[in-house]
């Protein structure tokens, strides 16, 4: 009857330089924001953090970050997201800042999100592609994400789940 | 268990998209982004392994761009595949499910019916393939149809043989299968003080066809030699007693081991001669014994027979097969087919085997009458009444013997006149032949009420009172094996009966009586309480014998005229009521005792053990040693012992550890009976030391079957302690006859910490909570006073008005006791029930 109600904080790493970006972990993130949290919120903050605080997905090509956390806390998180100037790892600081894009209740809403919103992204890169090579590949990635390769990829897999649940059952 | 719940997650997250990270390119090569990105960045590098220091100099924009591409393509999957079920109707979006889509699949969109045809069709074969392993069982109507009704119950006889009045039975008792019977118990409704007042003023009716008979046949002097070897004639009167070798009188004996009395007690007998016939030389004897001794029984006999080849038994098949029908049944289409009859006799056994022994040196036959032979007993003083109301003496007399029969009749008719069944003399042994007692079925049931009229003829009331029937009137036809078989064969069946019923003229009156089916009986008087001086002749009553298949033809009528039906459980009272050792309870020195005591220990101990812990009673706080089961060979061998060190006589070359016996010797019991009643008379041995010590070397160590009746309050337990009074308690008694006596200190629980310690797994046999552990302590010394026994059978006796209980002692602890006490208060002894810790006062009484 009781809910736990969380809030998904869609985030990107924004760096400078994009090599730097490969060295990202989620533990890193973890720290980094615990660390952040620490300082702006105190004991009371590191507390809370402690309890429904974690990184449900990364990646690290593109340096998308989900994170999630209670719904009465969220803002303290997303307020301590603009404290944190680098990420550390192993030694090595990288220089960045975290974008938060999208808040979501659920992880589907966050998905949702975050597919029109590389959508987007990719037609934006298009006109500022420099060279034809880039393009054709840009076009060509824009295309492999439409929704009928989904679907198709969805009645292939359709078929071989139906056969899994058969076996299964 | 994991496992399983981790596949399930595995299987329900399997859609959601991983971690993509650089690290991660080594890893597995499931499905979902991981292994596509990493194998995408790679590009040329397929298969993995760690990647962390390999890494891209410049990211380009199509790099991006595929990134990108890559995790909007799993974004989607993981969005649009429902999470967790891969049920086909989940796939639906909610506004189009619809109620009726499992068995209705057109309810579905075609995309989707496919996979719910193939579901729908799975669970059928499986719901199929289920049933078909079922046996089809018949219908319930075809089940119950007579034949095949016999059929089953006959089948259900081969493991527990059923009395001929078992389905009676089964409708108003609470069955218990013990000794490979199937017998009743305790009626299901609550009776116990009806059935104790029909026992002392009416009648009550019990059904003892399980007591097994065996029939020895041959020349008397042989006969008689053989057996006074399991036989002793200190125990009372034997086989060859006088009364009873006429045949007038049955008599009770207690039989042993081949020449090894006082050891090796076997159990009692009931025993009864043929009458003697003027022209055959041979006898036959009957001997009834309890099932649980049969096998024992008949071991011995044939040894001491020495009849070890058994007669083959090849014409015993025959009639029953044959048998033609006599009876009318309903002509079927199966006309062909055997109607099917209802097993009579012994079902347990198997075809073949043996029920005849031979002996060619003493020419002594040993048949097995185990089942041939339907005994009821009826207990209570109008069991006479009862009898002549129901038994009518064939009106058309057989051929021959029609003195016989006469005289029979007239003794018959002499024994309504008499007053109540004790009057007669124990044992005696009427032969008859009568009418079938279905004829005569009253309309309604009734009580027989005794006829108050005196009979004219006083002086033959007098003399059948004083000595009995006479020997000649004994004689039977039931005695032939021929004769039986002849009149279990022509016996009408109730549908025939019924026929004749409904064919009369007048309804309601008196059938015809068919002179081929008058049924040859044995009246045999059952003596009540014999022994003692209180109450005797209480429970006295008469058995019915009658040839098989005869059983619920007298046994409704027998209802019909108003007695109780009683149950084992009723049959233990009884014998507790008369005060006399109830086999196999009572007989702690017999194999079968030891088999019932072993049984009766496991029953208490998983009664012990089903209530809570908590709830338990404490025995070794209570300082009760044996609650469930008395260790007799450990109470007289302290016995012996004690004894030896107070007299330090030099009797310590009889301290080999000899089994104990039960003392049944009747001299013995006489003397030790007079030395416990407080002397109001002379007695021809008074007790000293010399005399009792000469007694306890005759005995050797024994136990006593004694009566303990309770002075105030109390009632005593089941295994309750006989503890012999300090001279204090003694004095308390003769200050205050109405104190309740003195009180037990409570134990410590010593085992308490014990048990808490001893947690290991190593042991098995675990001491139960409450119950002292298998090598018990002194049984003697454990408690403040010596433990003399214990007690048996002990309940509040309605016909006494106090608790009386029936109790084994040990003689040594007994003379030990009595030496010591004043002469008014001899025979005092304190009983104490296993859960309590208060002594009460209690006389005991030896009955002889």
């Amino acid at each position: 009857m009781v809910r736990f109600k969380s809030r998904y904080l869609l985030c990107e790493v924004c760096v400078p330089d994009r090599s730097n970006l490969q060295l990202l972990e989620d533990r890193t993130i973890y720290n980094t924001l615990r660390a952040a949290v620490n300082r702006a919120h105190g004991d009371y903050g590191s507390a809370l953090f402690n309890i429904g605080v974690i990184v449900k997905y990364l990646n690290a090509h593109t340096g998308v970050v989900l994170i999630r956390s209670r719904k009465k806390h969220y803002r303290l998180i997303w307020s301590a997201l603009s404290f944190i100037t680098c990420l550390e790892n192993r030694g090595q600081k990288v220089q960045c800042f975290l974008n938060c894009l999208h808040v979501g209740g659920t992880i589907r809403t966050c998905q949702k999100f975050l597919v029109k919103y590389n959508r987007q992204q990719l037609h934006r890169m298009l006109p500022d592609c420099k060279t034809d090579a880039e393009k054709q590949e840009v076009r060509r990635a824009i295309l492999s994400c439409s929704l009928s390769n989904v679907r198709e990829e969805e009645a292939g897999e359709d078929g071989s789940d139906d056969d899994d649940g058969d076996k299964e059952t | 268990m994991t496992g399983a719940k981790d596949r399930m997650r595995e299987k329900k997250m399997k859609n959601q998209p991983r971690n993509v990270t650089y690290t991660s390119s080594g890893r597995g090569t499931g499905r979902g982004q991981g292994s596509q990105a990493c194998g995408w960045v790679r590009g040329h590098q397929p298969g993995g392994h760690s990647y962390s220091q390999d890494l891209p100099k410049y990211i380009t924009a199509s790099y991006f761009a595929k990134a990108r591409a890559a995790e909007v393509n799993a974004m989607l999957k993981a969005v649009s595949k429902p999470a967790g079920s891969c049920h086909v109707f989940n796939a639906l979006p909610k506004h189009m499910r619809r109620r009726a889509m499992s068995h209705n699949t057109k309810r579905l969109p075609s995309r989707l019916r496919e996979g719910a045809q193939r579901l729908a069709e799975r669970s059928h074969r499986a719901a199929e393939k289920e049933k078909k392993q079922l046996p089809r069982s018949r219908s319930r109507r075809a089940r119950r149809r007579h034949g095949n009704l016999l059929l089953e119950f006959n089948r259900r006889q081969r493991k527990n043989k059923w009395l001929e009045t078992h389905i009676w039975h089964a409708k108003r008792f609470h069955m218990q299968k013990t000794w490979s019977y199937c017998l009743p118990l305790k009626p299901t409704a609550k009776s116990f003080r009806a059935s104790y007042r029909a026992m002392n003023t009416h009648a009550l009716l019990q059904d003892l066809s399980y007591f097994c008979c065996l029939e020895l046949q041959g020349s008397e002097e042989q006969m008689l030699r053989a057996l006074a070897r399991l036989t002793s004639k200190q125990t009372g009167p034997t086989f060859a007693a006088a009364s009873c070798l006429s045949g007038a009188r049955q008599g009770s004996v207690h039989l042993y081991k081949a020449d090894q009395f006082p050891q090796g007690c076997l159990g009692p007998a009931d025993f009864l001669w043929r009458p003697r016939v003027p022209d055959a030389s041979d006898r036959q004897l009957w001997i009834w014994i309890h099932p649980d001794l049969k096998q024992d029984v008949l071991s011995e006999l044939q040894l001491v027979c020495q009849c070890s080849e058994s007669v083959s038994v090849s014409e015993e098949s025959g009639p029953a097969v044959e048998r033609p029908a006599g009876r009318k049944r309903k002509r079927d289409e199966d006309d062909a087919e055997q109607p099917s009859k209802r097993l009579l006799g012994d079902g347990t056994r198997p075809a073949g085997a043996p029920v005849r022994w031979q002996s060619p040196d003493t020419a002594i036959t040993i048949s097995d009458l185990t089942m041939e032979i339907v005994r009821y007993r009826l207990i209570g003083p109008l069991a006479h009444v009862v009898l002549t109301d129901t038994l009518q003496p064939a009106s058309e007399e057989p051929c021959d013997a029609v003195s016989l029969h006469q005289q029979q009749t007239d003794v018959f008719q002499l024994l309504r006149g008499v007053c109540s069944t004790a009057e007669l003399p124990a044992g005696c042994v009427l032969g008859l032949t009568v009418d079938d007692p279905r004829l005569t079925l009253p309309q309604k049931r009734g009580k027989s009420v005794p006829d108050l009229q005196q009979s004219a003829e006083d002086d033959r009331l007098r003399d059948l009172t004083l000595t009995g029937v006479a020997a000649h009137c004994s004689q039977s036809a039931l005695w032939d094996t021929s004769a039986r078989e002849r009149v279990t064969h022509n016996r009408l069946s109730e549908q025939e009966l019924n026929r004749m019923r409904s064919e009369l003229l007048v309804p309601g009156s008196r059938l015809s009586a068919d002179r081929q089916a008058a049924v040859p009986l044995l009246l045999v008087h059952q003596g009540g309480r014999v022994r003692g001086e209180e109450r005797l002749h209480w429970g006295s009553g008469w058995d019915l014998l009658l040839p098989k298949g005869w059983g619920m033809a007298f046994w409704v009528p027998l209802v019909y005229r108003g007695v109780r039906v009683g149950g084992l459980h009723m049959s233990v009272k009884h014998s507790q009521f008369m005060g006399q050792p109830h086999f196999p309870q009572d007989y702690p020195d017999c194999p079968a005792g030891v088999r019932f005591q072993s049984e009766q220990e496991a029953e208490l101990l998983e009664k012990f053990k089903r209530r809570p812990p908590s709830k338990r009673t404490n025995y070794i706080k209570h300082g009760c040693l044996a609650p469930f089961r008395c260790p007799w060979q450990q109470l007289t061998e302290e016995w012996e012992e004690l004894v030896n060190l107070s007299t330090e006589t030099a009797s310590c070359c009889r301290t080999r550890a000899s089994d104990f016996t039960v003392l049944r010797s009747l001299k013995a019991l006489r003397r030790l009976s007079a030395w416990t009643r407080p002397p109001s008379r002379r007695n021809s041995s008074p007790l000293t030391h010399a005399t009792a010590a000469a007694l306890q070397q005759e005995c050797g160590p024994s136990l006593l079957w004694v009566r303990l009746r309770l002075l105030g309050k109390g009632q005593p337990a089941l295994h309750a302690m006989v503890c012999a009074p300090t001279t204090s308690d003694l004095q308390l008694l003769l200050q205050d006859p109405h104190s309740s006596g003195p009180q037990e200190p409570r134990h410590k629980d010593h085992l308490k910490h014990l048990r808490q310690h001893k947690t290991s797994p190593e042991e098995p046999a675990r001491a139960v909570r409450g119950v002292f552990p298998a090598p018990l302590p002194s049984v003697l010394s454990h408690c403040s006073r010596l433990t003399l026994g214990w007690v048996t059978q002990g309940d509040f006796s309605l016909a006494a008005g106090c608790g009386e209980a029936l109790a084994f002692i040990s003689v040594s602890g007994l003379l030990h006791t009595i030496l010591e006490q004043p002469q008014e208060q001899r025979g005092l002894v304190l009983l104490r029930n296993p859960s309590s810790l208060q002594y009460r006062f209690a006389r005991i009484s030896i009955d002889v």
